[in-house]
């Protein structure tokens, strides 16, 4: 992977994370929603690192650099506050916002990098 | 009438009386800025800081929470209830003013830093807001 793709990625990655960061003090912190949302960008974060290993990156401070944010990022990820017990809150008659999500819509802003 | 619990917004677990769709409507919309404010505060750490589209965004975000507040200030919402919400309103607004809010930099794209293709990740942002599909907004 190209090095600006990796760092589009981290830089999408940061944005995602904060607005999921916001929704643990909501509502989503018991949705199964925020549950699967963890999940899917500590694995982004996970490939992250991979995607890094295996680019051919000749300046190693540039390395580290990414190593480091993407390291941050996934803790970030990891320390995402989910509750034990998950259900969604729309089924759960809590969440009355519509038939979107602003989880799935927060994981969804990563498309955004071509 | 039966209360049910509809948000937390600030660490708050916001309750309202079944189908009371304008107190419902102003919390969905704090629940939503709650999350907008959070992405836009991780972009303005990012090279978004010192160009156009996060500002313009910040600023779209404040005239949108002035003009949620006189709706919310002009609405039948309880009381009590409607003190609070201004009170997480004004937080928010707080929040808003405390980003980049200078539009006359050029915008990262055309400066050829951002290169993440033909996105933005500040509308991107302020598009979370969308989700929000019910109730209607109240007719003040």
């Amino acid at each position: 992977m190209e090095i600006e793709v990796l760092k589009n990625k981290v830089q999408g990655l940061n944005i995602v994370l904060g607005a999921l960061q916001a929704a643990t003090g909501e509502l989503c912190k018991r949705c199964i929603g925020l549950e699967g949302a963890k999940t899917k960008v500590g694995k982004l974060a996970k490939k992250l690192g991979m995607d890094l290993d295996a680019a051919s990156i000749c300046c190693e401070k540039t390395k580290a650099d990414l190593q480091a944010r993407i390291d941050s990022l996934s803790k970030a990820a990891e320390e995402l506050q989910v509750a034990e017990e998950c259900e969604c809150q729309k089924t759960a008659g809590n969440c009355k916002l519509g038939e979107a999500c602003f989880v799935n819509a927060a994981v969804d802003l990563m498309k955004l990098v071509q | 009438m039966a209360k049910a619990r509809c948000g937390r917004i600030l660490g708050e677990d916001i309750y309202i009386e079944e189908g009371d769709t304008t107190t419902l409507y102003f919390i969905n919309q704090l629940r939503g800025y709650q999350v907008v404010l959070a992405a836009l505060k991780a972009l303005g750490q990012d090279i978004c800081h010192d160009g156009c589209s996060l500002p313009s965004t910040v600023n779209k975000v404040i005239k949108r929470l002035g003009k949620l507040k006189n709706d919310l200030e002009a609405s039948d919402v309880a009381g009590e209830k409607k003190k609070s919400l201004l009170s997480k309103i004004d937080s928010f607004w707080a929040d808003a003013n405390r980003l980049p809010q200078d539009t006359s930099q050029t915008c990262r794209k055309s400066a050829g830093e951002c290169v993440i293709g033909s996105g933005c990740f500040a509308t991107g942002a302020l598009n979370l807001i969308n989700q929000i599909t019910e109730p209607e907004a109240p007719k003040i």
